[in-house]
């Protein structure tokens, strides 16, 4: 049902430019979050270079439109060079664990940025990329909207099966699950893998919209924290939790863009102190707790809230 | 020998200096319940996770049925129908009891569960072999140490194995849990699984194996029926001499 009323806004609320643009936003930032929490969050591989995967996406895709490519086959190329990239990175990356894997992580990510920004010929080095035109609003939002339902439709798909056990074991204890017959190294390539390629096709729907990519945006540090922040607000490994992250995310930086400007790290850095402090599950355990905390104390008052969650 | 499903030979592992397990030829027969006893440091717990597949031997071969397993990762090794319970235990903490004997289930030696309801059913079979059925949907954190030996003994049982090795699942246990896991372990081979164990407790040892391998300072140095092995001199001498020393 929230899904039909989201398909309708744009029809419905034509004038509401502001709402269709905030949502357009939460989609997309909702589809990159979820992407990364199906490697971060599921199974407990923390990145802080996944703007790699975004900016390649964005850059193949603004240069294959720039040479007439289709544009369904400039998105399919998009992630298919992302989740290739992916490959490259995860063989060595995954030899490493724990915080030695998102060290390795944040060096693969700078090492991105730095060839985009070299590699004037391709990228255009430091003055960056421009598409001539964008597709009208509405249309960014239907595919920004469907990134999302597939996003999450995968992060779902996964968890429940047999695929999302073997994460959860890798997340939990990588030699417990290797004696149990979970080829850990190969499960982890395989989320880091839709990861990227999620990433890739996010990249596409980014690039149309801004219709300027920078090795300083797109592969920036500050894009790779945003998709770890997301789902750490959430909650990390659950599948609505990076949708939350992605709303109160964005909220947040749109308020400090309109005021303060680079206010927002501050308060984003305040939050996730709060929120490793005070409840690591992020919104989604405070939820929970609230509910837990609330059913045996009062079994007999009334409640009317408890069913108002989606 | 009559039917040997696992053998190691001439097994041995070096760690810089130290030589862990030398030259170690071993067979174990299908069926049997095998005990691998010796004093500490006798390289129990290397040798047992060279079987596994957790480290690489410095020497020799470990074969499943007549194939070289030798230098898989431990998945594989899981996969070819070989689990092995940790010493200590390692249960993944935020899920169920069910979930974590389905992981085995899902993973682990074929024919493989189609489907999470299929590995439900499968980890549910494993888990009322380990009398832990009821304990199902609890979280594996909640279980007190017997209860976390026998889900490790679950999970690795509900992998399908041929072999499973059980490094010392007494430890820590009262004479009445200590007795429990006795039966199950019975249990499990009357099932048609071989069992492995290293242990401590010679006199639990004593009354489950029908055979008995013992190893001292990394070699093997006498092996056979449990009354004739225990009551070997070099074994005695083994022991007490660790003894006099503690």
């Amino acid at each position: 049902m929230l899904l039909a009323a989201l398909i309708a806004l744009p029809f419905v609320a034509v004038d509401q430019e502001y709402a269709v643009e905030m949502l357009f936003l939460i989609f997309l930032y909702g589809a990159m979050a979820t992407a990364w929490n199906l490697l971060g969050g599921l199974a407990g591989q923390i990145s802080f270079g996944h703007a790699a995967f975004l900016g390649i996406g964005a850059y193949a895709t603004t240069v294959l439109l720039a040479k007439g490519t289709p544009l369904a086959v400039a998105v399919v190329v998009s992630a298919l060079l992302a989740g290739a990239y992916s490959l490259l990175i995860g063989v060595p990356a995954f030899r490493l664990r724990g915080p030695y894997f998102s060290i390795a992580t944040i060096g693969i990510g700078e090492a991105t940025r730095l060839i985009a920004l070299n590699w004037d010929s391709l990228t255009g080095g430091a003055s960056g990329l421009t598409l001539a035109s964008a597709p009208p609003l509405r249309t960014q939002y239907f595919a920004a909207l469907l990134l999302l339902v597939a996003a999450v439709g995968i992060a779902a798909w996964i968890k429940a099966s047999r695929f999302g056990y073997a994460l959860a074991a890798v997340r939990q204890d990588t030699d417990a699950a290797e004696t149990l017959g979970v080829a850990t190294t190969f499960a982890k390539t395989q989320a880091l893998f839709i990861s990227a390629c999620i990433l890739g096709v996010a990249g596409s729907v980014y690039a149309e919209h801004y219709l300027f990519i920078s090795p300083d945006s797109v592969f920036g540090f500050s894009t790779s924290i945003a998709f770890v922040i997301m789902p750490i607000i959430g909650g990390l490994g659950t599948v609505a939790g990076p949708l939350i992250g992605a709303v109160v995310y964005t909220f947040i930086r749109e308020q400090f863009a309109a005021t303060l400007g680079n206010a927002d790290l501050l308060a984003f850095g305040v939050l996730l102190i709060a929120i490793v402090v005070f409840e690591p599950k992020g919104i989604l355990g405070i939820v929970d707790r609230i509910r837990r905390a609330g059913a045996p104390r009062a079994p007999a008052a009334p409640r009317p809230a408890e069913n108002a969650d989606g | 020998m009559a039917d040997v499903v696992l053998a190691g030979e001439g097994l041995g592992k070096r760690f810089g200096g130290l030589v862990a397990v030398r030259d170690v030829d071993v067979d174990f027969e299908r069926g049997e319940i095998c005990g691998l006893i010796g004093p500490n440091g006798a390289g129990k717990s290397t040798l047992f996770r060279l079987i596994a597949g957790i480290q690489r031997p410095t020497t020799g071969q470990v074969r499943l049925n007549g194939r070289v397993l030798t230098g898989r990762p431990a998945h594989d090794v899981c996969v070819a129908g070989i689990a092995a319970t940790h010493q200590i235990v390692r249960p993944f903490r935020e899920l169920s009891v069910i979930e974590n004997v389905m992981i085995g289930a899902f993973f682990g030696h074929r024919p493989r569960p189609h489907g999470p309801r299929a590995a439900r059913e499968a980890a549910l079979e494993a888990l009322a072999v380990c009398e832990l059925a009821e304990r199902a949907e609890s979280p594996a954190s909640a279980l007190n140490l017997a209860g976390q030996k026998r889900l490790e003994i679950a999970r690795a049982l509900a992998t399908r194995p041929e072999v499973l090795l059980l490094d010392e699942v007494l430890a820590g246990l009262n004479p009445t849990e200590t007795d429990q896991t006795l039966h199950l372990v019975r249990t499990i081979r009357d099932r048609g699984t071989t069992i492995v164990m290293v242990e401590h407790n010679l006199r639990a040892v004593r009354g489950v194996c029908s055979r008995i391998v013992v190893l001292v300072e990394g070699r093997k140095i006498v092996e056979g029926d449990p009354e004739r092995v225990l009551a070997d001199e070099r074994v005695i001498a083994a022991y007490l001499g660790t003894a006099a020393h503690a």
